[in-house]
């Protein structure tokens, strides 16, 4: 039962969180969620793939990290080895908290169950002794910002994806210099064919929608996914 | 060089000069053979427990790990230095010299920047995210971190007994250094009137290429043999006396982030944070205050800083001392390190910082050959002189910028008493800031930054040209949010101390 409570001076007044990176501060994930306006700057880093959800048919997109369940080829010991994180993975461990209202502006809140939670003197507040929030704190309320408002407005960019067709499905074998197989299946990408068919009429449609730019850079960014099995390949044991 | 046989070094005397200067050369020269000859009978004094930030570079060059030294010295960090009741004497009278400098932008424009964007805030507050640290209890590093690297500079309060033991088991056991027990009871001249050997109580004599004297006060061989003069500074730095205390604290208090130096009527008080004690002292003028004032004095401040001392129970060690430094420093073959070479009133720490430098700077000389020896102590003199004179003036900056009214104040003030060169300054401050043309070494003490904190912060007019320009207050602007950024990531110095010593434990 996730621990989820809205984030606040008097509850949290001398509450510490642990900003570094490690696998015990639960970064050692193989993907996390991204949206479209955070593309362009995660595209020079990682592969960004898409991926239907069984139930409801819609799309999302991840940032891939690894090829296993648990495992962060971005990640070496304390060191997250990369210019820039996704915004899922720079917020934790506080999150969008939403009232009854839905149009409302979301809460910052924050999950004390999470490992980034500080017991002891290491740390970043939370808090000034005054009560003003850290700039750490206004940082994150900018990225939970960023993050909810690129969630809700993926409809609109998904919706054209379906409309111009340009998802196709994805899957691909990946061998291991040590001999070891690994398939990635499930994952959608952009169809360059299809994209680069497009009129200038769609294109122009697209673009005047801000759709594009996030379109080409996930284009880019499957490229990624050679120096990522580079990356796995370099790691000293199978 | 001395062809096949050892480069001989006896360096007379222990405590925080021997044993430190013996760890620097023999890890920066392990080619010299190094023996320290120390009379176990012969009590060592501590020359104060507060450091300079470049004590973080000398113990890692002589491979002493961080967190070995701060366990085994009851060490805390030190980030500056607080001045209560300097400028008037009021309840709100304090300023702050910190050891991180300010934003690296033209002085004038950032005075301009700080006078068009805070003039209601303090120099140091605004010049500085270490004043915030300070403020707060601040440690200058999270525990994560590196040996020895910090998000603000900071150097450490310590105890210098268990500093300079330490030291000898280093210097012993990892660096190959020779301890000698044996008192020194006369020397043996060469032709030339060096130092040929030293001849200890028990019939053994020691010889060396090279002496260093460590006998603090004593000054046997800079003195006994070299009669090297010693040159008198009390009528710049009046202060001839202290009265010192250590001070149990209650665990779990607040440890301060700086030494706090307040004034009284005759003098001033130290206040240096330890994990389980406060080492406080009163430093005074006998011309201006007897024993029992000054014992008044101490007390009195006692009762009101250190929550649940025990006032009646103290009793303060007494400590006369001469203000001044040898003429030459090194002569002939034997080079005064320490109390030996020179005292002054620890307003600004500046007795380990002198050795640390006194030993980079022989560890840079030897092996030095008869034929060169005396163009180093030529050098020698000449750097070190130069030091003692900014010190002595650096420290009477401290003076004769207050209001305060008191007849030991007033006589500061006496032009007189004030040296040529800082009246001099003084004047040219008037008109631009202090700057690198008038403190022009490399490794200069006290730099113009220094001065900066100490003349803002003592509230000295700022010259008429002063302009803001956009990369000053963008620059100030930065360091605001720099500030609260770092207020927020850094521990509390207690929490910091604790798991340190949990970790050990």
């Amino acid at each position: 039962m996730a621990n989820h409570q809205i984030l606040n001076f008097d509850d949290h007044a001398n509450l510490r969180v642990l900003t570094g990176a490690g696998a015990d501060l639960g970064d050692a994930v193989m993907a996390c969620l991204v949206v479209p306006p955070e593309f362009r700057r995660l595209a020079i880093d990682y592969p960004i793939l898409f991926r239907q959800d069984d139930e409801t048919g819609q799309f999302s997109a991840l940032a891939l990290f690894g090829f296993e369940p648990g495992e962060n080829l971005y990640l070496s010991g304390d060191q997250w080895d990369a210019g820039t994180r996704p915004l899922a993975m720079a917020v934790q461990p506080f999150l969008v908290g939403r009232a009854r209202d839905p149009d409302a502006p979301g809460q910052v809140h924050i999950d004390m169950d999470h490992p980034r939670i500080a017991h002891g003197s290491d740390g970043t507040r939370l808090f000034e002794p005054g009560g003003q929030p850290t700039p750490l704190v206004e940082d994150v309320a900018e990225m939970l910002g960023a993050l909810d408002q690129g969630y809700r407005d993926s409809a609109a960019f998904y919706a054209a994806l379906a409309r111009h067709d340009l998802l196709e499905p994805f899957s691909m074998d990946v061998t291991l210099d040590d001999g070891s197989q690994h398939r990635l299946v499930g994952y959608h990408l952009i169809n360059e064919d299809r994209l680069a068919a497009l009129s200038g009429g769609a294109l122009a449609e697209l673009h005047g929608d801000g759709h594009l730019l996030p379109i080409f850079m996930a284009v880019a960014s499957v490229g990624n996914l050679a120096a990522l099995v580079r990356r796995r390949n370099r790691l000293p044991h199978g | 060089m001395t062809g096949t046989k050892p480069y001989r070094v006896v360096i007379v005397g222990g405590g925080t000069a021997g044993w430190l200067l013996a760890c620097v050369l023999a890890a920066k020269c392990p080619q010299l053979s190094i023996t320290l000859v120390e009379a176990p009978e012969i009590p060592t004094i501590g020359v104060g427990e507060g450091t300079w930030p470049t004590m973080r570079a000398t113990l890692a060059s002589i491979g002493i790990a961080e967190t070995e030294f701060m366990l085994a010295c009851d060490a805390a960090f030190k980030q500056g230095s607080r001045f209560d009741g300097w400028v008037t004497g009021a309840a709100d009278d304090h300023y702050l010299h910190p050891f991180t400098l300010p934003p690296a932008v033209g002085t004038a424009s950032l005075l301009g920047a700080w006078a068009a964007s805070a003039p209601e805030a303090a120099f140091a507050e605004v010049m500085t995210a270490q004043a915030i640290a300070c403020a707060s209890n601040l440690a200058p590093r999270q525990r994560g971190m590196p040996d020895y690297a910090g998000a603000l500079n900071y150097a450490y309060h310590f105890d210098a007994g268990k500093f300079a033991a330490l030291l000898a088991r280093h210097a012993c056991t990892r660096l190959g250094v020779v301890h000698v027990a044996g008192e020194v009871v006369g020397t043996t001249a060469a032709e030339n009137g060096d130092v040929a050997a030293v001849a200890l109580r028990d019939g053994r004599s020691l010889a060396a290429e090279i002496f260093v004297d460590c006998t603090g006060q004593a000054g046997l061989l800079i003195a006994g043999h070299c009669k090297s003069a010693w040159i008198d500074r009390s009528d710049v730095s009046f202060n001839d006396r202290a009265l010192a205390v250590q001070v149990p604290v209650l665990p779990g208090s607040p440890v301060a982030s700086q030494t706090i130096g307040t004034a009284h009527r005759a003098g001033w008080l130290w206040d240096i944070a330890l994990p389980t004690r406060r080492g406080i002292g009163c430093v005074y003028s006998s011309r201006f205050l007897n024993d029992d004032e000054a014992d008044a004095i101490l007390r009195q401040h006692v009762a009101a800083n250190v929550p649940g001392a025990d006032v009646a129970a103290l009793s303060p060690r007494r400590l006369s001392f001469a203000t001044g430094h040898r003429e030459h420093f090194w002569s002939g073959n034997v080079v005064a390190v320490g109390l030996s070479a020179g005292f002054i009133e620890p307003l600004e720490a500046s007795a380990i910082v002198l050795i640390e430098l006194s030993a980079r700077a022989l560890a840079e000389a030897l092996p030095a050959s008869a034929e060169t020896m005396a163009i180093h102590a030529d050098r020698f003199n000449a750097q070190f002189r130069y030091r003692w004179d900014r010190i002595v003036e650096f420290l009477k900056l401290h003076y004769v910028l207050s209001r305060r009214t008191e007849p030991y104040w007033q006589a500061q003030r006496d032009p007189a008493t004030i040296p040529l060169r800082l009246a001099d300054n003084l004047r040219l401050w008037q008109e631009r800031p202090p700057s690198a043309t008038d403190l022009p070494q490399q490794d200069e003490l006290f730099p113009a930054a220094s001065q900066h904190y100490i003349l803002y912060g003592m509230g000295f007019p700022l010259p008429s040209r002063c302009q803001a320009d956009a990369a000053a207050l963008a620059a100030l602007a930065d360091l605001r949010t720099r500030a609260r950024r770092l207020a927020a990531g850094l521990p509390d110095n207690r929490s910091y101390l604790a798991a340190l010593a949990a970790q050990a434990a």
